[in-house]
C-alpha cells in the first residue's frame, strides 16, 4: 500500500533539483507548468470551488477513487515511481530533493558515469512506453491503445505536457543529440528480447508493459517509439530546440557546466524524480475531476 | 564544583526544551481531514468506490453533445462508471462534461430529491459555483462544469441541453 494519495501531494516539493530542471523548461512550454502543491489546493485550483464542505467532499470521493485498485490510479502512480527509481542509477533522486540546491554538479561528477547509448535509448524508450501505460491506467482506455494515446498527445497541456518535454529534453536531447528519437527507434529495432530483459529500468517496470513476454514487449516498445517518433521530432523542431538551448537554460536554476555534457545526462537521471513528480500532479487533477463530476 | 553544577542545570535544561519541542512538535500537526476516509477505504473488506453493477464509460460516450461553434469535444476519461470530455474553446478548456452512474454514489442521485427545476423533463441542480447536473432515469448524473469564468450557467445550461438526455435516460 502506498501512502495516503493527500500525503503525497502534500509533500510535493517547491524546491531541489527537479523543481528547478523542470522550471528551467519553461522555455520549450511557457505557461504550462506552475508546480501545483498540496491536496486541497489542488481541488480548488482544478475546480474553482472553495467551499471547505465542498473540497472536503471532493477530496474524499477522490482518496476513495485512488483506494480503489481497479481503477488504476495506482498502478499509474507505481509506473512513474518505478521508472524514476529504476532509471536513476543510485536510486538518490528522494535524497536530492530533500536536500535541494546542496547538491552541485561537479561534487558530483566523480559519481557519475555516463550511461553506454543503448542503455539510455532503452531507457529513453522504456520511460516514453511507462507514459503511454500509465495514460491508458489513468484514463481508463485499453493498455495498448498507442492510437488513442497519440490522439490525446495533441491535447496534452499542464504538467503532463511539461512531463513529455523533460523526457525529450533531459532523457532525449541531452544525452543522445538531436536525432534521439531515430537512435531510440534504431537501438530498439537491433536488440534482442534477451537484451532488452537485462535492462534495469526495463526490468522495474516489465510487470505492466503489454506485450504478454519479452519478444512480445519489445515489438510493442518499438511500436510505441515509432508512432511517437513524429510527435517528438515535430515538438523539438517547431521549438528549434537543441542540447545547447536546454543547457543554457539549466544553468540558469541548477549549477551545472556546460563542457560535460555526456555527464549531464547520468546527473539528471540520478537527481530527479520528474515522472514521480509530474505524474503525481496528474493523476490527482484526473481523480479530482471525476471526483468532483461524480458527486 | 558550583561552575559544574550551573553546566549540568544548563545542560539538562537545554535538553528539557528539546524533549519540549519534540513533544510539542509531534503533537502539533493535526490528523488530517482524510484520515478517515483513507482508513475506512484501504481496510480490510472495504467497500469499492466504483460499483460492480455500475455501466461502463464507453457505453456512455454516444450520448455526448458534438463538437459545434468553435467548440471542441476532447474525449478525458472512460472508467466503469463514469466518462468525461473537455470542451475546449481555442485550445483553452472551459468546461468538462461527464456522465457517472449513480450506482457507485447513491448519495449523488438522493440530492435530486431536493430539486425544484427540470430541464428537458429531468430534475436539475445548481451544484457548487461552477456545476450543473440533472438526473436522468433516476440513475445517471449528467454535469458540464466550469472552468473558465466567462462559461457561465447559462452556457452550462444550454450545454446540458445538447446531451442526448432521452437516449441515455433508456439505457437504466
Amino acid at each position: 500500500m502506498s501512502k495516503p494519495i493527500y500525503e503525497l501531494v502534500d509533500e510535493l516539493p517547491n524546491g531541489g533539483v527537479t523543481v528547478m530542471a523542470l522550471r528551467s523548461l519553461d522555455f520549450v512550454v511557457p505557461g504550462e507548468w506552475q508546480n501545483l502543491i498540496g491536496f486541497n489546493n489542488t481541488i480548488t485550483a482544478v475546480t474553482g470551488e472553495s467551499d471547505p464542505a465542498m473540497v472536503q467532499a471532493i477530496g474524499e470521493r477522490a482518496v476513495a477513487l485512488f483506494n480503489d485498485k481497479s481503477q488504476g490510479y495506482q498502478n499509474a502512480l507505481w509506473l512513474y515511481q518505478t521508472v524514476d527509481s529504476a532509471s536513476g542509477a543510485l536510486g538518490a533522486a528522494a535524497l536530492a530533493n530533500k536536500v535541494g540546491q546542496d547538491i552541485s554538479f561537479l561534487g558530483f561528477l566523480k559519481n557519475l558515469t555516463p550511461k553506454p547509448e543503448k542503455a539510455q535509448s532503452i531507457d529513453f524508450s522504456v520511460k516514453l512506453v511507462v507514459e503511454l501505460v500509465a495514460f491508458c491506467q489513468i484514463n481508463g482506455i485499453p493498455g495498448d491503445s498507442i492510437g488513442d494515446f497519440l490522439a490525446a498527445l495533441g491535447d496534452y497541456g499542464g504538467e503532463s505536457l511539461m512531463r513529455m518535454a523533460a523526457l525529450v529534453c533531459f532523457d532525449g536531447l541531452v544525452p543522445l543529440g538531436p536525432d534521439f528519437a531515430l537512435k531510440g527507434l534504431s537501438a530498439l529495432q537491433n536488440m534482442s528480447p534477451k537484451e532488452l530483459e537485462d535492462n534495469s529500468t526495463f526490468k522495474g517496470v516489465r510487470s505492466l508493459i503489454p506485450g504478454g513476454d519479452a519478444a512480445g514487449q519489445l515489438s510493442f516498445i518499438t511500436s510505441s517509439v515509432d508512432s511517437v517518433k513524429g510527435w517528438m521530432t515535430d515538438f523539438v523542431d517547431s521549438r528549434g530546440l537543441t542540447p545547447e538551448s536546454v543547457v543554457d537554460n539549466l544553468t540558469k536554476f541548477v549549477e551545472v557546466s556546460k563542457d560535460k555534457l555526456d555527464y549531464l545526462g547520468a546527473f539528471l537521471d540520478m537527481t530527479t524524480n520528474y515522472y514521480t513528480h509530474t505524474g503525481i500532479q496528474t493523476l490527482t487533477r484526473r481523480l479530482i475531476e471525476r471526483a468532483v463530476a461524480e458527486l | 564544583m558550583p561552575t559544574m553544577k550551573r553546566w549540568s542545570s544548563i545542560v539538562l535544561s537545554v535538553c528539557l526544551c528539546g524533549l519540549f519541542f519534540f513533544a510539542t512538535g509531534c503533537a502539533s500537526k493535526p490528523p488530517s481531514p482524510y484520515a478517515q476516509v483513507q482508513q475506512e477505504t484501504t481496510q480490510r473488506g472495504a467497500p469499492k468506490a466504483v460499483a460492480k453493477t455500475a455501466t461502463q464509460g464507453s457505453q456512455f460516450n454516444k450520448f455526448f453533445p458534438t463538437s459545434a461553434n468553435g467548440f471542441e469535444r476532447v474525449y478525458a476519461q472512460e472508467k466503469k462508471g463514469f466518462a468525461e470530455a473537455k470542451l475546449n474553446k481555442d485550445g483553452k478548456n472551459v468546461a468538462m462534461l461527464s456522465i457517472s452512474d449513480t450506482k457507485s454514489l447513491p448519495s449523488a442521485a438522493q440530492k435530486y430529491a431536493s430539486s425544484t427545476a427540470k430541464i428537458a423533463g429531468f430534475p436539475t441542480l445548481e451544484i457548487g459555483t461552477t456545476q450543473t447536473g440533472v438526473l436522468v432515469g433516476d440513475r445517471y448524473q449528467v454535469k458540464v462544469l466550469s472552468r473558465d469564468p466567462a462559461f457561465t450557467k447559462v452556457e452550462r445550461q444550454s450545454w446540458i441541453q445538447k446531451f442526448d438526455l432521452n437516449g441515455l435516460s433508456k439505457l437504466s
